[in-house]
């Protein structure tokens, strides 16, 4: 643990992509999957830029940017289809909303 | 990144935050007794020579309230809150250089506390953050009119905030680099007018007077001054996001806001106006000399202008300021690739 | 250890700890703002790893952008607390951990016993600076090699946008063109007309206002009067005198009238 290597970056990136995908897992209220969605996409770019640096590349960063930009989109989107659940269904429980049909 | 040892660094920041704390502080002295002076009347007069002691009459009576915790409020975001936004204020102010070098007991020492390549977008990313101070206020009030009033707050100054952005793009493209000691120093040039030999500063007003329009309206909006100062006026919503705060929370609030006020004064004063540059003598007086205009324009819209409903002012953002600075962006890229920067 | 490893080890920690704080948190505002911290502190490892103009991006974009729209819809979506916190699974909760810390064992194996394939590129320190900086060097990529995806991307966003107004309209059924606000059966239908005796000489259509309807029971004696009814333009039509001479209380369709 001398010196600053991508290993660094990569347990932390796997910490946090893990700690998400147990968010997703168990959590009821949709609006913490969706934070927890959001923690998985920023480990992932952490796990980009780290490999930028360690290989010295732009590459990692411009997809990073790319990411970013789309999980803007994807975030907005998602909002967009909770706020619609929760006027048509009253809740935010995804156990709740179980049928196709109303 | 500059060669100066780490603690000489956090030296001069730490004298620019003081220098900033005290500012706000006679700021709020300053506003009381120009808006005074242009409603005909005197203002603080008492305390102290022409009022001067003002502000810490102030203080202490502020310090001197009870501390009040709604009941049903969210303690820990409820204290936190306010620190957000009295935090992330200040912290703009670290990056505006306030001059070239000085030899201090034989070490060169600069005159900012830090030199960063992306400087413009730091503070940027400062005034994103400070918006939770007010939307984490707003909702652990526990208070229906507060949520409401910091959410409205909250969406004016992220609106306003694309606006304030973009409006910056211009000057981005013509100076080539995001680091404000960069851009200062570009404008130290003089430029010859249409080659006649008059000579004016390069400041960047001459290139960008729509982003400079755009950009004061812009900083009016942001820091929730009048005419903008819809959510946090008292006679609506009974005070917004800072109803339930009394005492030195909600003085929090107030300096933060002040704080912000002159840090976008300053601010403004680099980009647009050359900062450090003067005719006579570069030094700093010339950019506290140009923040202190800014300062003044800022009290005279107070005094003048009256309120903007909510609908016309999420209106101005996006239908006015948006579209216009868009524009900017096109002509200003089209001049730069045209003309290479030589329109005049 | 170097002042590097320090400095990371500290955001490190603190972003994992809010990372786990988002998930475990009752209330999903304080999820919010333990996500802000693991961001604000993403962002400073990203200046680390000399990726500064990302650390601003993530700021402004993530946490100034994203997140405040977050914060807004927990705000305006009114919800009551949970069940999944009050006597629930706490084997759930037991396994979730045991399986994290098996997934990241397995993660943090293969981590560590990794092997670098192909060339390192040719951007370090020196000829970033050489370039002009982060940014520049940013703006040389993205203006020259990936516009195509820039131009996409900037489509995803308007798409993504346009997407959200839609699903965001309110949703009731009067504020649609042409939405009934009427009740309406028809007596000139064939299973109508066999049911109620219709004095003679009423007329094609009319309208009753009864107390357990909004707007009113409109009643026609033939199909065109049911499409043609001015009920359907949304204009009110006054209900007669001699309204209350029809039974109410029991439905048309019901057993004592049949």
């Amino acid at each position: 643990m001398g010196e600053l290597t991508a290993t660094h970056f990569l347990l932390l990136s796997a910490a946090l992509f893990i700690t998400g995908m147990m968010g997703v897992l168990t959590r009821r209220n949709v609006l913490v999957i969706f934070m927890s969605v959001e923690l998985m996409v920023n480990a992932v770019n952490v796990s980009f830029v780290g490999f930028a640096w360690e290989q010295n590349s732009m590459i990692g960063q411009t997809f990073a940017l790319f990411v970013i930009g789309i999980a803007a989109a994807e975030a907005v989107l998602g909002l967009g289809i909770v706020m619609a659940l929760s006027r048509r269904a009253d809740t935010v429980d995804v156990a709740e909303v179980t049928e196709l049909r109303d | 990144m500059s060669d100066q040892p780490l603690w000489i660094s956090f030296v001069v920041g730490f004298i620019v935050l003081n220098v900033l704390l005290i500012g706000m502080a006679y700021m709020t002295w300053a506003e009381r007794k120009v808006m005074a002076y242009m409603q005909d009347r005197i203002g603080p007069n008492r305390t102290g020579p022409f009022g001067l002691l003002q502000p810490i009459a102030d203080a202490v009576k502020l310090i001197g309230k009870e501390d009040l915790i709604p009941k049903f409020a969210d303690k820990r975001i409820f204290v936190i809150a306010p620190l957000v936004s009295f935090v992330t204020a200040p912290l703009a102010g670290l990056v505006i250089p306030f001059g070239d070098q000085v030899t201090i007991a034989g070490r060169q020492i600069n005159l900012y506390a830090t030199d960063i390549n992306i400087a413009v977008l730091y503070v940027l990313a400062l005034s994103s953050i400070g918006v939770y101070g007010i939307i984490l206020g707003g909702y652990a009030s526990a208070n229906r009119y507060s949520l409401l009033g910091a959410l409205r707050s909250a969406a004016q100054v992220v609106s306003y905030e694309i606006a304030l952005g973009l409006s910056l793009v211009g000057i981005f493209i013509i100076s080539g680099s995001l680091s404000l000691v960069d851009i200062l120093n570009q404008q130290r040039q003089t430029l010859d007018l249409f080659g006649t030999g008059l000579q004016i500063p390069n400041w960047f007003i001459f290139y960008q007077p729509l982003a400079f329009v755009i950009f004061l309206i812009a900083a009016v909006a942001e820091t929730n001054r009048l005419p903008f100062d819809l959510p946090e006026a008292e006679t609506e919503l009974i005070s917004g996001f800072h109803t339930e705060y009394s005492g030195f929370r909600f003085s929090f609030y107030f300096l933060a806001e002040y704080i912000s006020m002159i840090v976008i004064s300053l601010f403004a004063a680099t980009l647009f106006l050359g900062g450090t540059d003067g005719p006579i003598a570069d030094g700093a007086w010339w950019l506290i000399l140009k923040a202190m205009i800014f300062l003044f324009f800022y009290i005279w819209l107070r005094t003048t202008l009256p309120r903007f409903r909510y609908d016309q002012l999420m209106g101005i953002a996006w239908k006015v300021l948006l579209p216009l600075a868009l524009l900017n962006i096109v002509v200003t890229g089209f001049v730069r690739l045209a003309f290479n920067n030589q329109l005049w | 250890m170097t002042p590097e490893v320090l400095v990371f080890d500290i955001l490190a920690v603190i972003a994992v700890i809010a990372g786990i704080g988002v998930v475990v948190s009752r209330n999903p505002v304080h999820s919010a703002v333990a996500l802000v911290v693991t961001f604000v502190n993403l962002a400073g490892i990203f200046v680390m790893l000399r990726a500064e103009f990302l650390a601003a991006v993530q700021i402004i974009v993530y946490t100034g952008a994203i997140l405040v729209l977050v914060l807004f819809v927990i705000m305006l979506v009114d919800m009551d607390d949970l069940p999944e916190f009050h006597g629930g699974a706490p084997l759930q909760r037991l396994s979730a951990i045991v399986i994290g810390l098996i997934l990241l064992g397995e993660v943090a194996a293969a981590v560590l016993t990794r092997t670098v394939v192909g060339q390192p590129g040719p951007w370090n320190e020196e000829t970033i600076a050489a370039a002009g900086g982060n940014v520049q060097v940013l703006g040389q990529f993205l203006y020259s090699g990936y516009v195509l995806p820039i131009q996409a991307m900037a489509i995803v966003l308007l798409v993504g946008t346009i997407g959200a107004l839609v699903m965001a309209r309110p949703d009731e059924p009067t504020t649609r063109a042409g939405g009934r606000t009427t009740g309406t059966i028809s007596l000139g239908h064939s299973r109508g007309a066999d049911l109620v005796a219709l004095p003679s000489g009423a007329p094609p259509a009319r309208v009753i206002h009864r107390e357990d309807m909004r707007d009113g029971l409109v009643m026609v004696t033939s199909a065109d009067a049911y499409t043609e009814h001015a009920a359907w333009a949304g204009t009110d039509v006054p209900s007669e005198p001699g309204a209350a001479e029809y039974p109410t209380g029991a439905g048309i369709g019901s057993e004592e009238n049949r």
